[in-house]
């Protein structure tokens, strides 16, 4: 019978290397065969080797271990590596999913080490039937908590030659301005490409509002709202002598509490 | 508007619609002054009273009407209330000649000829020139008394503000805590140079030791300086890079002088742990952190963190963070402080901060 084979994987060197040490010493026959620096290199060297056990880091970059581990499936034991991920050490729990925690304490680890060793002598013996219904759903849940906001949270405008970065909330108001759209913040007035339009539906519309066909404004930066000529009606804003024009159809938004 | 006119943020009527229509007070003062005009007049005219009365109330609506008017003209020649005033001198003087002229058919000349009629024309031009007058100070006094209440409130409001950002920033300070994924990440690392006899163990212990007494907010000094600053970024560095040696590589150059600045403690240390976490730590290939501090003109400092990990998405979410940042800064250099970030090319971003020095300093 050959030797059991294993994967590491972890963006931290030392934790590689306390892995393996620890491994040396609980499960001496194990042949640690790849060590990955982040979880798309764990996925290929997997392909290439075909270990049977992966011990995933859950936090690395370009790939977390979550997702290398719905890559790799049920073709290895997988055992999560993690310093510090409540959400991700409940569910690992609930699910019996195997997992240590770094700082690695030699105990723990001999737990993981004599279940993996039960497991591969029972030959085939499956992980939990909802292993990979958790995986999903646990890759999806980082995937949102680690995803942007919702919202557009800063303009990238060049200004002189650097591309500034303007914080959305110093962002009084957005005007199209033929070919460009004009962006007026706290720190004065830059041009970006993008279409008013698109940002439209980029930025929180809690803050910011299409007050015109070719105006949005940052209803933070508003001071108060005057009827005009006909239906329409103008912005004051704070701190600044120019005024918006409020069309008839955008009115109604400034009407009286 | 229609969809034709011009974008611009420019002036849209000329008319501040909100101010032309009396207000229900202001037309109540108007009849009830206009009442009591006409019954002094009453004393001293031979005209039927209901006569007086109507000539009364005509040119009392017609200098209302002129004073809102005139408020609500935008206009740049004259500073409000003159205009305002001048209006109602201007209905005082017009508006009884109008109700003489219907009285004698339109003829001047006529007018001119009766004696009783410039009288009654005078007379009544000066008490409505008096009485509109004070009626219009009154009003205006009345307008900056709410104008001068609304600054008050606007003011109020403004400090109130600020200190309760002040408050949220020194809280903000009071739990910033250690990330436990640091720490314990960083502890397994040092545990792993220990367990395996490296002489590394030691200066790393070093850093963590001195990056801890910097983060622990009951061991913060009153009296930080940019010295301080530079240990901890350094300690700070000096971890990231045990834990990423292949990924990270950085730079701190801090002119020597600076180093007894005073400097709000993890001022820099947020900005390079920004860049570690969306610059470096994300990106596969990791990158280059280069920090440093320049005396600029005058009593200006300017210091950056620059990177060149994978840079700012437009949507990552660390403006909180930079407001926090600007905001402690504020407090700490009165004189002057900002923060400002640009995207690096290929990738990266750049953090600078300017901030002016106390002139003691």
């Amino acid at each position: 019978m050959s030797l059991p084979t294993a994967l590491i994987a972890d963006d931290e060197p030392l934790l590689r290397e306390q892995l393996a040490a620890h491994l040396a010493r609980l499960w001496p026959e194990l042949q640690i065969v790849a060590q990955a620096r982040n979880g798309r290199e764990a996925v290929e060297m997997f392909e290439d080797l075909q270990p049977q056990v992966a011990f995933l880091d859950v936090h690395m970059p370009g790939m977390n271990g979550v997702e290398a581990a719905r890559r790799i499936g049920r073709r290895a034991e997988i055992v999560f590596v993690t310093a510090f991920d409540q959400y991700a050490v409940e569910a690992f729990r609930q699910g019996a999913i195997d997992y240590v925690v770094k700082p690695i304490e030699g105990e723990r680890l001999l737990d993981s080490v004599q279940r993996l060793q039960v497991r591969l002598r029972a030959a085939g013996g499956s992980p939990p039937p909802e292993f990979d219904t958790l995986l999903d759903r646990l890759a999806r849940e980082m995937q949102q908590r680690g995803s942007a906001p919702k919202y557009l949270q800063w303009i990238k405008a060049s200004v002189g030659n650097a591309v500034r970065m303007i914080r959305i909330e110093q962002v009084v108001y957005l005007r199209s301005d033929a070919k460009y759209t004009v962006v007026a913040w706290e720190g004065g007035e830059a041009l970006i490409r993008t279409p008013l339009r698109e940002l439209a539906d980029a930025l929180d519309p809690e803050c910011f509002v299409q007050v015109h066909r070719s105006a949005i404004v940052n209803l933070m930066h508003v001071d108060r709202f005057s009827h005009g000529p006909g239906d329409s009606g103008e912005i004051h804003l704070k701190g600044r002598s120019e005024r918006l024009a409020v069309s008839r159809s955008c009115v109604h938004l400034f009407r009286q509490m | 508007m229609t969809p034709s006119a011009p974008p611009a943020a420019t002036t849209l009527g000329h008319w501040d619609r909100a101010q032309l229509v009396p207000t229900r007070r202001q037309l109540a003062v108007t009849l009830a002054l206009a009442v009591l005009g006409a019954v002094a007049l009453n004393t001293v005219t031979l005209n039927p009273f209901v006569e007086v009365l109507g000539e009364v109330i005509f040119v009392s609506i017609v200098l209302l009407l002129g004073f809102k008017v005139a408020g609500a003209w935008r206009q740049t020649v004259l500073p409000r209330w003159v205009a305002q005033l001048l209006a109602v001198a201007l209905g005082a003087a017009l508006s009884p000649l109008v109700v003489q002229m219907l009285s004698v058919g339109g003829d001047f000349s006529a007018f001119l000829a009766s004696r009783r009629m410039v009288h009654g024309y005078v007379l009544v031009t000066l008490s409505a020139a008096l009485v509109g007058t004070l009626f219009a100070l009154g009003a205006l006094y009345r307008e900056r008394d709410a104008q001068a209440r609304t600054d008050a409130l606007q003011f109020a409001l403004e400090r109130e503000t600020l200190q309760r950002q002040a408050a949220d920033a020194r809280l903000h300070l009071l739990t910033a805590q250690i990330e436990p994924h640091f720490l314990l990440n960083t502890l397994a690392n040092v545990q792993q140079l220990v367990d395996s006899g490296s002489p590394r163990a030691a200066p790393v212990f070093q850093s963590l030791i001195d990056y801890l007494r910097a983060a622990l907010p009951q061991l913060h000094q009153a009296t930080a300086t940019l010295g301080d600053e530079e240990r901890l970024v350094r300690a700070y560095l000096e971890l990231m890079l045990m834990r990423m040696p292949d990924r990270l590589a950085f730079t701190i150059d801090i002119e020597p002088a600076l180093r007894a600045l005073p400097f709000p403690p993890m001022a820099l240390l947020t900005l390079v742990e920004n860049a570690i976490r969306h610059g470096i730590d994300p990106g596969c290939d990791g990158g280059r952190v280069e920090v440093g501090a320049r005396r600029g003109t005058g009593r200006d400092v300017d210091l950056w963190v620059a990177d060149t990990g994978v840079g700012l998405s437009e949507g990552a979410g660390t403006g909180s963070g930079l407001r926090n940042l600007q905001e402690r800064l504020e407090a700490f250099f009165p004189s002057g402080a900002s923060v400002t970030l640009s995207a690096q090319t290929p990738h990266g971003v750049r953090a600078d901060l300017r901030v002016v020095a106390a002139p003691d300093a």
